[in-house]
């Protein structure tokens, strides 16, 4: 190992024990970090930099995203969070937390002798168990408005404020079930977000056309034009070079007028083309065309009322920056998980009861586990039961109480059992709270 | 004479780039006070609205550097946040603050706070002349420091480059890179490899919306002006955003710079490798997607060993401080792209790019006599005289000059002498000293100089009176032999006396293309060539390119080289005999 400190002699080696101590102190840190930032209850973070500049956000990707993280483990772990966005897009806070519980787990029995490899067998084994149980707890059903509102309501509610996540839970639903094409999969690009600076973020809404983030070129356009016709044209109406690669030396001021007139005629007899052919074109049609004047520098053009719109798009409105940003991100995650529970049918219960019904399966599936890879399987349960502790504790209310009570319950009624986050009980979830599985 | 501006958007990607760039900037804003002048500020800047009415004047600019290199600059600037910006937050729970210990700022900054406040002004004088900064005031933020006249030795205390930004951004202008860092040990943007694929998903998107914002406001945009770094990860991702202008806005001009700092801190032998990889791959791949590719650097040569770093005889500046050599390749490159931005009979970026550029060959060359040494109250055909064996000027870009003989282009930028100083003043007088002395332009009077270094070869020439306006924050660099005006006092200074501020020079600037080009650029290939990459710099490739493509690039390297012939006057040979005679280049 001093080998590596000839080359490098800045490196910092560890070993074995220690090695292992280093990993699991920056999952913990990680862990201690987004804890609290856990369901509707969680905190929200206000990150406000060096310079002043404010950013609001519950997502645990793009808070690791903010820091600068220097230690390689918890790049690792961020880069799982990375990961889980990109696949998923949303969860990843859970992530975060479950790898670090999943750690401080293992150190319990590495700190009796356990060999980790042991307990990596059963990590191993006990992901094979949980996936067959999600398989058979998921809910299949029809994926219909009712349900997918609830999927991202409970996405929409981890991340904005209660009225505006119930808001935006409706836009959000109906964007996606509108660019929605049967048997093809959905694609997300095809509702646009626009922002907008406002008084109010309760403005937000669904736009079933196109909002352009540009306004009227000219003075002169007409605001607001009823029944038009669109054109989209891939021709240039610039003045600009020609194709081929030439340069021109000119002696006088003269010449070069001549030659840039000798430019412009082409163009202009382009657009009196186009003129020609709105002419002949002309009355009906079947869009609807409004232009908006913003003050300032922003200016957006509205085209609604398309008679068969397969995009649209959801206008985010927002007196600041840090609010709009906070607001589109959650947009984007709420999106996701629609579609997710769209494309995958199924959903799950939420509010922990998932994690908690895992486990005791778990523990039940416990004793097929040949030698000490079990102690791994305990160690995985315990792990994911984070998830409904740090809900209750975010909460107020008392983690292991909460847990307790979770499990009670569950083993009672067979029935799965979520945390109620505004009284602490733990209710059937039979209509509650859906995640997408 | 088009009525209609030619508006230019500028990109600066990489820290050093946003040095330089920093430096123009100030030194654009210095000029903005004058009135119809030579220049159009139009051209690089754009007036805007912020939601309360108040008028701006803002760079056409999107700069884009990594995690932490903003230091005390608020990404979205301060010129557009309203007084709203603290209050609602959409959010009814606990909210926690992570705040960031807020970062000290220097003299010239803090200055910069008291004059947005007005703060400084009733310190310097009492009288009513308080014009609240406001937003905007043609030139006021350089006359209010005038009064102020104070001068910052920020040499010290410059560590990113907005500590001496003196200018307000647009909010769309900063984009930071939050996948890389900017300083600590870990992430660091290192390789052409990591700086390619940064172009896509939401750092595409963000690049896309800034770009349409500044160009859709455009009546008549003329082109791009790119400013990259070389020698670090930002050669790949500069490559593919000239590849994206190139694409989306084929028919414009879009001029690439490619800079290189003399010293970096902390490099390693390991880090020199990676610098010179990405030198190549960097000017390859921009040079194949811009209009053309020039690298401006004071350093003594690109590769592993350079020579000492350029040396001007009036400048004394310190190589190793990228505060001072930013400002000296910010001054030339205010002559060197004075031609696009002329208020009258101004030349395109495109027709830049066609005069120098031909059969392919995209790479030119950059010098400048930063100053033009010239006595006081002597005229050009003086100075060009006492320079009649050598060109005044030094390399910009490491290539030599060849001292003369054969070129296939010139661009000539002459800032800095009024009317009557370029041409002789004893016309009808007693035989003229020499040649230079009788001709009665100042063109005819530099073309024939030109002409007996270079007798063959197409010149093109800009002179302009108005010198660049050096006011602070530009680091005192001159020798105490110049006076304000750049010129050479005939008189000694006292010593002990303090030199005088030296507030404009004259430059000569050239872009060249030639065949000089051609053996500096096979050197380069050479010296890239010469590394096994794979034993020296394993993880170089680690996330691409493939090796396939990297020698693809380092053979387009050597074939661009040899565009430059001069028999073939450029036409690119690519039968199978030129392969042979690699061995006498």
């Amino acid at each position: 190992m001093s080998a590596i400190k000839s080359l490098n002699p800045k490196a910092e080696v560890a070993r074995a024990h220690a090695a292992l101590a280093v990993n699991i102190s920056a999952a913990r840190g990680l862990q201690d970090v987004l804890k609290s930032n856990l369901g509707p209850k969680g905190t929200m973070k206000m990150l406000v930099s060096g310079a002043g500049d404010i950013k609001l956000t519950k997502d645990g990707n793009v808070l690791l995203h903010e820091m600068q993280i220097q230690h390689p483990t918890a790049t690792l772990i961020a880069k799982v969070a990375t990961a889980q966005d990109d696949i998923t897009g949303d969860g990843t806070t859970s992530n975060v937390l479950i790898i670090g519980e999943l750690l401080k787990q293992a150190d319990l029995y590495v700190s009796e002798g356990l060999h980790p490899r042991i307990i990596a067998e059963g990590f191993e084994e006990a992901k094979g168990k949980a996936l067959a149980f999600l398989e058979e707890v998921k809910v299949v059903r029809e994926m219909d408005r009712e349900t997918l509102i609830s999927v991202a309501r409970t996405s929409l509610r981890t991340k904005v404020h209660k009225e505006l996540a119930d808001l935006l839970t409706e836009a959000v639903v109906d964007a996606v079930l509108a660019i929605a094409v049967p048997n093809e999969s959905i694609d997300l690009y095809m509702v646009e977000i626009m922002e907008m600076r406002h008084k109010t973020d309760s403005d937000t809404q669904l736009i079933r056309g196109l909002v352009l983030d540009h306004g009227a070129r000219h003075p002169d356009m007409k605001k607001r034009v009823e029944d038009a016709f669109v054109l989209t044209c891939n021709l240039s109406l610039e003045y600009e070079k020609t194709e081929v690669n030439s340069g021109f030396f000119y002696k006088s001021a003269e010449d070069r007028e001549k030659l840039v007139s000798a430019e412009r005629k082409f163009i202009e007899e382009r657009v009196q083309k186009i003129i020609a052919l709105k002419k002949a074109v002309c009355p009906d049609g079947k869009k609807g065309f409004v232009v908006i004047n913003q003050k300032g520098e922003e200016k957006y053009t509205f085209v609604e009322k398309c008679g068969n719109p397969r995009s649209v798009t959801l206008l985010v409105k927002g007196p600041n920056k840090h609010t709009l940003t906070q607001i589109k991100d959650a947009v984007r995650d709420g999106l996701r998980a629609v579609k997710n529970a769209i494309e995958d049918g199924c959903v799950v219960s939420g509010a922990g009861a998932f994690e908690v019904a895992v486990a005791d399966a778990l523990v039940k599936h416990k004793p097929k586990v040949k030698g000490r890879a079990q102690l791994g399987v305990q160690a995985f349960a315990d792990a994911l039961l984070i998830i409904p502790k740090v809900l209750a504790q975010n909460s107020g209310y008392d983690p292991m109480e909460t847990l307790v009570k979770l499990q009670t319950e569950y083993k009672e009624s067979g029935q799965l059992v979520g945390v109620d986050l505004s009284t602490g009980e733990a209710p059937a979830m039979t209509n509650l709270i859906r995640d997408a599985a | 004479m088009s009525s209609l501006c030619k508006e230019l958007v500028t990109l600066q990607l990489g820290h050093y780039s946003n040095f330089v760039g920093t430096h123009w900037w100030n030194l654009q804003d210095a000029s903005l006070s004058e009135e119809l002048g030579e220049i159009n500020s139009d051209v690089a800047f754009r007036e805007g609205r912020t939601i309360d009415g108040q008028v701006t004047y803002t760079p056409r600019l999107i700069a884009m550097d990594l995690k932490g290199s903003l230091q005390t600059l608020r990404q979205e600037g301060c010129l557009y946040s309203t007084n709203k910006e603290s209050s609602p937050i959409s959010w009814e729970g606990p909210v926690t603050m992570h705040q960031e210990s807020p970062v000290s700022k220097n003299p010239f900054l803090l200055d910069l706070d008291k004059l947005e406040t007005g703060v400084l002004l009733a310190q310097v004088d009492s009288s009513d002349q308080a014009n609240s900064s406001g937003a905007f005031g043609a030139g006021s933020v350089n006359r209010q420091l005038e009064r102020v006249a104070k001068s910052y030795a920020l040499e010290g205390s410059v560590r990113v480059w907005s500590d001496f930004l003196r200018i307000h951004l647009h909010p769309r202008t900063v984009s930071v890179i939050h996948q890389y860092n900017h300083g600590g040990e870990t992430h660091r943007l290192e390789a052409f490899g990591q700086g390619e694929p940064l172009l896509q998903g939401p750092v595409l998107e963000d690049v896309e919306d800034r770009l349409h914002f500044f160009i859709e406001e455009c009546d008549n945009l003329q082109g791009f002006q790119v400013l990259c770094d070389l020698t670090n990860g930002f050669s790949g991702l500069g490559s593919k955003v000239t590849e994206l202008l190139q694409d989306s806005y084929g028919g414009k001009g879009i001029l690439t710079w490619g800079m290189v700092p003399v010293t970096h801190p902390d490099t390693t032998p390991m880090k020199d490798i990676y610098h010179v990889i990405n030198t190549a791959l960097g000017m390859v791949h921009m040079a194949n997607n811009s209009s053309f590719f020039c690298p401006l650097t004071l350093r003594g040569g690109l590769g592993r060993r350079p020579g000492p770093p350029v040396a001007f005889p009036h400048l004394t500046y310190d190589p190793s401080l990228w505060y001072h050599s930013s400002s000296v390749l910010a001054l030339a490159l205010d002559a060197l792209t004075a031609p696009c931005r002329l208020r009258q009979n101004g030349v395109p970026v495109g027709q830049m790019a066609d005069l120098l550029t031909g059969s392919g060959r995209k790479v030119v060359s950059a010098y400048g006599a930063v100053p033009l040494p010239m006595m006081q109250g002597a005229t050009l055909p003086d100075a060009l005289s006492s320079c009649a064996d050598a060109l005044p000027w030094r390399p910009l870009s490491t290539c030599p000059d060849g001292g003369g003989g054969q070129c296939f282009a010139q661009l000539l930028t002459l800032r800095g002498l009024d009317e009557q100083r370029l041409v002789s003043r004893a016309l009808n007088g007693p035989q003229a000293p020499n040649a230079l002395h009788g001709l009665k332009s100042g063109e005819d009077v530099l073309a024939s100089y030109m002409a007996s270094f270079y007798p063959t070869g197409d010149l093109a020439m800009h002179l302009l009176s108005s010198p660049s306006l050096l006011t602070p924050p530009f680091p005192r660099v001159f020798s105490s032999d110049l006076g304000e005006q750049g010129c050479l006092q005939s008189r000694y200074l006292a010593p002990g006396a303090v030199p005088p501020t030296v507030s404009s020079v004259p430059v000569l600037s050239c872009l060249q293309s030639g065949p000089a080009l051609g053996p500096w650029l096979a050197e380069l290939h050479r010296a890239v060539g010469a590394l096994n990459i794979r034993r020296l710099a394993p993880s170089f490739l680690s996330q691409g390119p493939e090796l396939s493509e990297y020698e693809e690039a380092l053979e387009q390297l050597r074939l661009l080289a040899r565009c430059y012939r001069d028999d073939n006057r450029g036409a690119a040979h690519f039968s199978s005999e030129d392969s042979n005679d690699d061995s006498d280049d």
